[in-house]
């Protein structure tokens, strides 16, 4: 990978993150969506402290799943065939347009996992635990739901079905994450160690991350 | 004529006979000192979990192989193992099911083995559906093809989630370190005779399925043909014995 490979990252990086300023689908739609789904489990599953305080995390975790792979899936559809073609034209690389895809999907995700997890700390009574060890699983977490909101949205690109077929696609590859997340949230509360766990996550993102970059050529000629 | 006829059949045959063998050699198993009857369910549900997994590894051989290879034979076995595959998980997480009733007391429990064989059904579901989408053969195992390869990740996290986590389903019975847990040679025999049997009739299903998805794949090229403009939009086929 060449410095003019890292030069398309960040121009990929750079127009995805102007066109979320310009837009604001992850600021005004996906983060306060997150937020009202957080409010309305308690109405459903009732309102008492101590039930809310046990399944609080489990419920971010699920809703960053749910919610946060739209963030995702949003800008890796968001370009329609003759963009991509123009940008095919202009000679930018199919996996750089992927690997920088996926990083502005991760800088959108962190932003709307810090402010979901702020609304579920205060609504849910959480204590937050080993922070070094949380601000790893949330960083894992952002990059590995970015990589396949962004690989499986170029995967379903332009098909009859569109993006609707995206979270069938995404909500059971994205188990190995939740799992990961939410037992290393429970290490941390009893004191375990949360290694083998983040490891685990992390094999998983390297994974997609490779199928992503190897397959992006083949993809984009789809 | 008559050679072909028979080629044609064999799949069939092949079923027939495998099946019908299991189906002995279940009934001539003895029961279990504990489960009574019941074990016979596991003849079917262990040979249906190991096809589930054998059919979802070869997608992800055949996803790989078309992507290296650009060559259509390869998406077929894929997209045939990968239907045979949902239909296998599906009979072995419903067999489960019957059995777990009896049994745990329950139908479905939260156990790591069953959650996750029930997402790799939606997987590959999801595998399925997204064929559905894209009518251009080409197109379609390219896309289908990178998902066979993901679907993948879901394959170990299944197998080895017996061992990963302390789980109410049993650890293998048969591929182990120390020899099979299953003493009495009839219900192993029983046991092994399934799954050598389903293999057969996953074998057989393969052949025929791929057969039909390539003159489904025919077909379409040929319909397309038909609706195409002869020479862009300008110029179309005359449509003989029109009455106007």
């Amino acid at each position: 990978m060449t410095a003019g490979f890292w030069r398309q990252v960040m121009a990929v990086v750079e127009r995805d993150l102007v066109r979320e300023r310009r837009t604001g689908d992850v600021l005004w739609v996906t983060i306060p969506f997150g937020a009202i789904a957080l409010l309305l489990i308690p109405l459903a599953v009732g309102t008492d402290a101590l039930l809310l305080s046990q399944i609080g995390p489990g419920m971010y975790w699920v809703i960053v799943m749910l919610f946060g792979v739209l963030v995702a899936v949003g800008k890796a559809s968001s370009e329609t065939l003759p963009q991509q073609d123009a940008a095919a034209l202009a000679g930018l690389d199919p996996a750089a347009g992927f690997v920088g895809r996926s990083t502005s999907a991760t800088m959108l995700l962190l932003a709307f996992e810090v402010v979901v997890g702020v609304v579920a700390v205060g609504l849910y009574n959480l204590t937050l635990i080993g922070i070094p060890w949380l601000i790893v699983t949330l960083v894992i977490v952002a990059v590995g739901l970015a990589l396949l909101g962004t690989l499986t949205g170029a995967i379903v690109n332009s098909t009859s079905a569109g993006t609707a077929l995206v979270p069938l696609l995404v909500a059971p590859l994205s188990v190995p994450l939740l799992l990961g997340a939410t037992q290393a949230y429970d290490g941390l509360r009893f004191g375990h160690s949360i290694l083998s766990w983040v490891l685990l996550m992390a094999a998983v993102v390297l994974i997609v991350a490779m199928i992503g970059v190897l397959t992006a050529r083949p993809l984009q000629e789809t | 004529m008559q050679t072909q006829a028979r080629v044609r059949r064999w799949p069939w045959v092949a079923i027939g006979l495998s099946l019908a063998t299991a189906f002995t050699l279940s009934m001539m198993s003895p029961a279990d000192s504990v489960q009574g009857d019941l074990v016979r369910i596991m003849y079917v549900h262990v040979p249906s979990a190991w096809l589930a997994y054998l059919a979802f590894f070869v997608t992800f051989i055949g996803s790989v192989a078309y992507l290296l290879t650009r060559d259509l034979r390869w998406d077929r076995i894929a997209a045939a193992s990968a239907e045979i595959g949902v239909y296998f998980t599906g009979l072995a997480i419903s067999l489960g099911m019957i059995w777990a009733k009896p049994t745990w007391g329950v139908w479905w429990t939260w156990d790591a083995r069953l959650t996750l064989t029930a997402i790799m059904f939606f997987v590959y579901l999801g595998y399925l559906a997204l064929r559905r989408t894209t009518e251009d053969p080409v197109l379609r195992a390219g896309r289908a093809s990178v998902l066979g390869v993901l679907g993948a990740i879901q394959i170990p996290l299944v197998h080895f989630s017996v061992i990963w986590w302390r789980t109410l389903h049993q650890p293998p019975s048969i591929i182990r370190p120390d020899g099979p847990a299953i003493q009495d040679p009839l219900m192993l025999v029983a046991l092994i005779g399934g799954v050598v049997a389903f293999t057969i009739v996953y074998v057989s299903l393969m052949v025929k399925r791929i057969e039909l998805i390539h003159l489904e794949d025919r077909k379409s090229a040929v319909e397309s043909a038909i609706e195409r403009p002869v020479a862009g939009e300008a110029v179309t086929a005359p449509k003989l014995g029109a009455s106007s």
